[in-house]
């Protein structure tokens, strides 16, 4: 049985780090009837909210893995995707954004507009996302969910509408006022389950009154036959709906919900206002890339009737075997099905297909445009598309950062080497953000990612998950070298030593390149080297520029030219032109004036305005740039640029110098030129290590 | 070679005009004020100014009472690229990177923040921050709003830090705007805390620059720039076109 699609949700819930968005997703299961117990995040009783299906996720009281779950509210189903807060996982946030029609930004009531929403908020742009906004902890001293809708308008620039206004704050809270109902509401029972409507209590009647008001002349932008019934008198609620979906779904528009997860408080409000205004699926368009037809776009039907297109958004390894969690943006899906991947060309079979709760599973015969399911036994990557037969289109890639930060490895034992390489393998494919390899020198097996928290989470999963323990090095940053000056190369390999002998000439210059990591031009004229050993050459300055003569780091910003070389018809060979070509770029590679470049990270601090000096200097310690600071009030942001070196242990420091009151966030921006005592000192490290290689 | 052009490109600024005009520049601990009515180019001949300091290597403070920080940074990114448009100067346009390093943007609200707790935040930027700014933009300040008290601070402020500090200021009452002495009449009573006072206003579809005030001198007289509409860079009175 499939879906109607306008009876259909695709949402994410996005949010600050404890905000409380997995304590609320935990009370959407619950009064959607998928749950029949309430779980705290860091449960008392043990058990820990059942969206974090991860152990790990439960000590720590955050979210890391996304876990989709659907659940039906009013005869609409809903699929939601949990979405992790922290800045270093913003693979998965990036990954689900691309997969939703709308989304929940979640905010907590004392913090409001925190740095991580205002990430948040760019990523729902970038994606063209529609969303709510659910003001949380209510309950909560210092809370002020006015202050809030405010802080939406000014510092994220949205028309925010308040929909309700609150009965009490603080601990005082217990209710809401519905502004376009004009009841109040009241959650009753142990765990809020019954809505009891009540009259408007007197004493806020006026703020109600100018509260709505307000809502109808923000709505009635959105609709001229609202504009003429607010005139008249008759505003009626399904028209002041509809006014307000309109907005939301042009992005022109952000009502504002009122409540308390964690006391149970407004939670079913919410789920009417995912039905009442946010976008089925077919009210969202979707493109994609045709591979045959020059890379143009396509715009997809929602129809269910259509041929299939999928994306597989994210792998999971569990303990059911290897699960595939696709996206249908057009077509339907039935068991048995035949679907090509559009990148490989492989075809596969559909075989079992589910619905996913937050760790269990209902298995379905057919899904429909729209839907977001799960396959079984599927071999791919994520970012793949699946098309019907004779379809060749590809949706966009998902963005993927290049890690900015390694660490090296080793088991404690050899019980336990046998497990990390399983666990590694495992948490590659689900992320592609973490990556690992063998280092060839030291043996060492490296992990890389996007921080330092990145890799500890996988650290620890390994630990808990896998029973692998492993001893971890320092942190080290993921440098780069990059030349700074064109230079020109001729180099000739020739070896004759009995047999067959080998010979390869390769002549042309290396150039700095502005944009991009790498580009080979071949200007050869009159078959100086043959056509068929071209590409042995551009394999072999590939070779070469992965690990840079400098320091050892992969050398990127370069452009190689061949315009000429020599040959020997008998012994020239694909390996000679590679070795050729290596040779040739270690010859040269100094007199380019190479540089060392580190990643820049772009921070931002948010703390009480009275730490701004504190936190101004640190940064300056840290060989960081400030590039902006904006003051409002008694609360302080400053953002800035900052090369990663100088920010291991950063959130220590700053934790003990404001008394824990600031906190900060961090992304990766680009590579900047490391100083010269840096780069100095790096270079002699590297030599000391050369050095000591040779020794052994 | 980049270094020429660089040098060529201050030589040629117009704001050598403007600096030989009152007498050699704003100068340390002084306070330099352009007055007009909204939206005739004050914050691009600030931007401009600031961006011709960083040229020259120093250090700005870009101080802004209500502008969004995303837009200032815009305001910056077309006047360099205006400024890169002149002959041989796309080489200028590659230094941005390095440039707008030298370059902090501190926004404040101003019904928020007293004069005094904004004054602690540029300290605290430039001394804990080791932030050496030389020139401080002040944008969007709202003189109706402020004491005469206030304006004297950021004067002696000025003093001790050995800072030059530009403000833009908004004529928002009803004409006449100026007095017998081309003095606005908003800011009379903050005079005696400003060292250089330049009124711009719209003379046709050009605007024009008039010097009200020069450390203590107060013959108005009018400067030989104006404001160049499409690029919104201060520009020569009547500019050489190609021969």
């Amino acid at each position: 049985m499939t879906t109607e699609i306008a009876r259909m949700r695709n949402i994410g819930i996005s949010a600050h780090i404890d905000s409380g968005k997995t304590t609320l997703t935990e009370r959407v299961l619950f009064y959607c009837k998928k749950i029949h117990k309430i779980h705290e995040v860091k449960g008392k009783d043990g058990v820990g909210a059942t969206m974090d299906s991860m152990d790990l996720e439960r000590e720590r009281g955050i979210t890391i893995a996304s876990a989709t779950t659907n659940v039906e509210w009013d005869g609409h189903s809903i699929n939601i995707i949990d979405t992790p807060g922290h800045v270093d996982f913003t693979i998965e946030v990036e990954r689900s954004l691309r997969v939703l029609d709308s989304a929940i930004l979640v905010l907590c009531s004392v913090g409001g507009v925190q740095s991580q929403t205002i990430t948040v908020d760019r990523q729902l742009r970038r994606y063209n996302v529609p969303f709510i906004a659910f003001v949380n902890k209510a309950d909560r001293v210092g809370a002020n969910p006015v202050k809030v809708r405010d802080q939406i308008a000014e510092k994220l620039g949205h028309e925010a509408v308040l929909m309700q206004i609150p009965i009490g704050l603080e601990a005082a809270f217990n209710g809401l006022v519905d502004l376009v109902a004009m009841k109040a509401l009241y959650f009753d029972g142990p765990d809020g389950e019954t809505v009891r409507e009540e009259p408007i209590p007197a004493e806020l009647a006026a703020e109600a009154a100018r509260r709505r008001e307000e809502l109808l002349d923000a709505a009635s932008l959105h609709s001229d036959e609202l504009m003429e019934a607010v005139l008249e008198g008759r505003a009626t609620e399904p028209l002041i709906r509809a006014a307000v979906r309109r907005g939301v779904l042009s992005r022109k528009l952000v009502p504002v919900f009122i409540g308390s997860a964690y006391r149970n408080k407004g939670i079913q409000p919410l789920l009417d206002a995912v039905v009442h205004y946010l976008p089925d699926p077919s009210e969202v368009e979707n493109r994609a890339i045709a591979l045959d037809d020059g890379r143009a776009e396509r715009v997809l039907a929602a129809d269910p009737g259509a041929r299939t297109v999928a994306l597989a958004f994210k792998l999971e390894d569990g303990p059911y075997g290897q699960l595939t969690y696709i996206r249908l943006y057009q077509g339907s899906l039935r068991k048995g099905d035949e679907l090509v991947n559009s990148r490989s060309g492989q075809k596969i079979k559909v075989g079992r297909l589910v619905r996913m709760h937050a760790d269990t599973m209902a298995e379905i015969t057919e899904a429909g445009a729209g839907d977001i399911v799960a396959l079984f036994g599927v071999d791919c990557a994520s970012g793949d598309t699946f098309c019907s037969p004779g379809l060749n289109l590809a949706m966009t890639a998902i963005y993927v950062p290049e890690p900015v930060i390694s660490l090296a490895i080793e088991p404690v034992d050899k019980n336990s080497a046998d497990r990390v390489a399983k666990a590694l393998n495992r948490f590659t494919k689900e992320d592609p953000t973490f990556r690992t390899y063998v280092d060839p020198e030291s043996n060492q097996t490296i992990v890389q990612g996007m921080g330092e928290l990145h890799l500890d989470v996988y650290i620890e999963r390994m630990k808990r998950e896998y029973r692998a323990e492993v001893k971890t090095g320092m942190p080290q940053v993921a440098y780069r070298e990059a030349i700074s000056q064109p230079v020109d190369f001729d180099y000739t390999h020739k070896k004759q030593t009995g047999g067959a002998g080998q010979y390869a000439r390769v002549v042309g210059r290396l150039e700095p390149l502005a944009k991009g990591a790498f580009e080979f031009a071949n200007e050869v004229r009159g078959g100086r080297i043959p056509r068929e050993f071209i590409p042995s050459c551009e394999k072999g300055f590939r070779a070469a520029l992965k690990k840079g003569p400098l320091i050892g780091f992969p050398v990127i910003g370069i452009r190689v030219v061949v315009n000429d070389g020599q040959y020997h018809p008998v012994d020239s060979s694909d390996i000679a032109f590679q070795t050729a070509a290596q040779g040739a770029f270690r010859q040269v590679y100094m007199k380019a004036k190479p540089q060392i470049l580190e990643p820049i990270m772009k921070v931002s601090v948010e703390g009480p305005s009275e730490f701004a000096g504190n936190v101004f200097a640190t940064i300056s310690q840290r060989r960081g740039v400030i590039v902006s600071s904006a003051e409002d009030g008694t609360f302080s942001r400053v953002d800035a640029e900052v090369p990663l070196g100088e920010m291991f242990g950063y959130s220590t420091v700053l934790r003990s110098l404001t008394q824990g009151k600031a906190e900060f966030t961090m992304e990766f921006l680009k590579y900047g030129k490391v100083p010269p005592h840096i780069a100095e000192m790096l270079t002699e490290q590297h030599l000391e290590a050369e050095r000591k290689k040779s020794q052994k | 070679m980049t270094l020429t052009v660089k040098e060529e490109l201050i030589k040629r600024s117009p704001l050598r005009i403007l600096e030989k005009s009152i007498s050699g520049g704003l100068g340390k601990g002084n306070i330099g004020v352009l007055a007009s009515r909204k939206g005739v180019g004050k914050t691009a001949c600030l931007v401009h100014i600031a961006a011709d300091k960083l040229l020259q290597d120093q250090h700005v403070l870009h101080v802004s009472y209500a502008s969004r920080v995303d837009h200032i940074v815009t305001w910056y990114e077309n006047i360099f690229k205006e400024i890169a448009k002149a002959p041989k100067m796309r080489s200028a346009l590659d230094q941005f990177d390095e440039l707008i390093r030298r370059r902090v943007i501190m926004n404040f609200k101003q019904d928020g923040a007293k004069t005094e707790q904004v004054l602690r935040s540029l300290e605290a930027m430039i001394v804990h921050g080791n932030f050496r700014a030389e020139t401080v933009i002040v944008d969007g300040y709202d003189f109706a709003q402020a004491g005469t008290e206030d304006l004297r601070m950021f004067k002696a402020f000025a003093g001790r830090l050995g800072l030059e500090i530009w403000f833009s200021a908004s004529l928002k009452k009803d004409d006449p705007l100026f007095d017998e002495q081309g003095i606005p009449f908003e800011l009379v009573g903050h005079l005696a805390a400003i060292d250089v006072l330049i009124s711009l206003q719209h003379h046709g579809d050009h605007v024009h620059f008039s010097l009200v005030q020069d450390h203590g001198r107060r013959t108005p007289k009018a400067l030989r720039l104006k404001l160049d509409p499409t690029t919104l860079l201060i520009a020569k009175e009547s500019p050489v076109r190609a021969r």
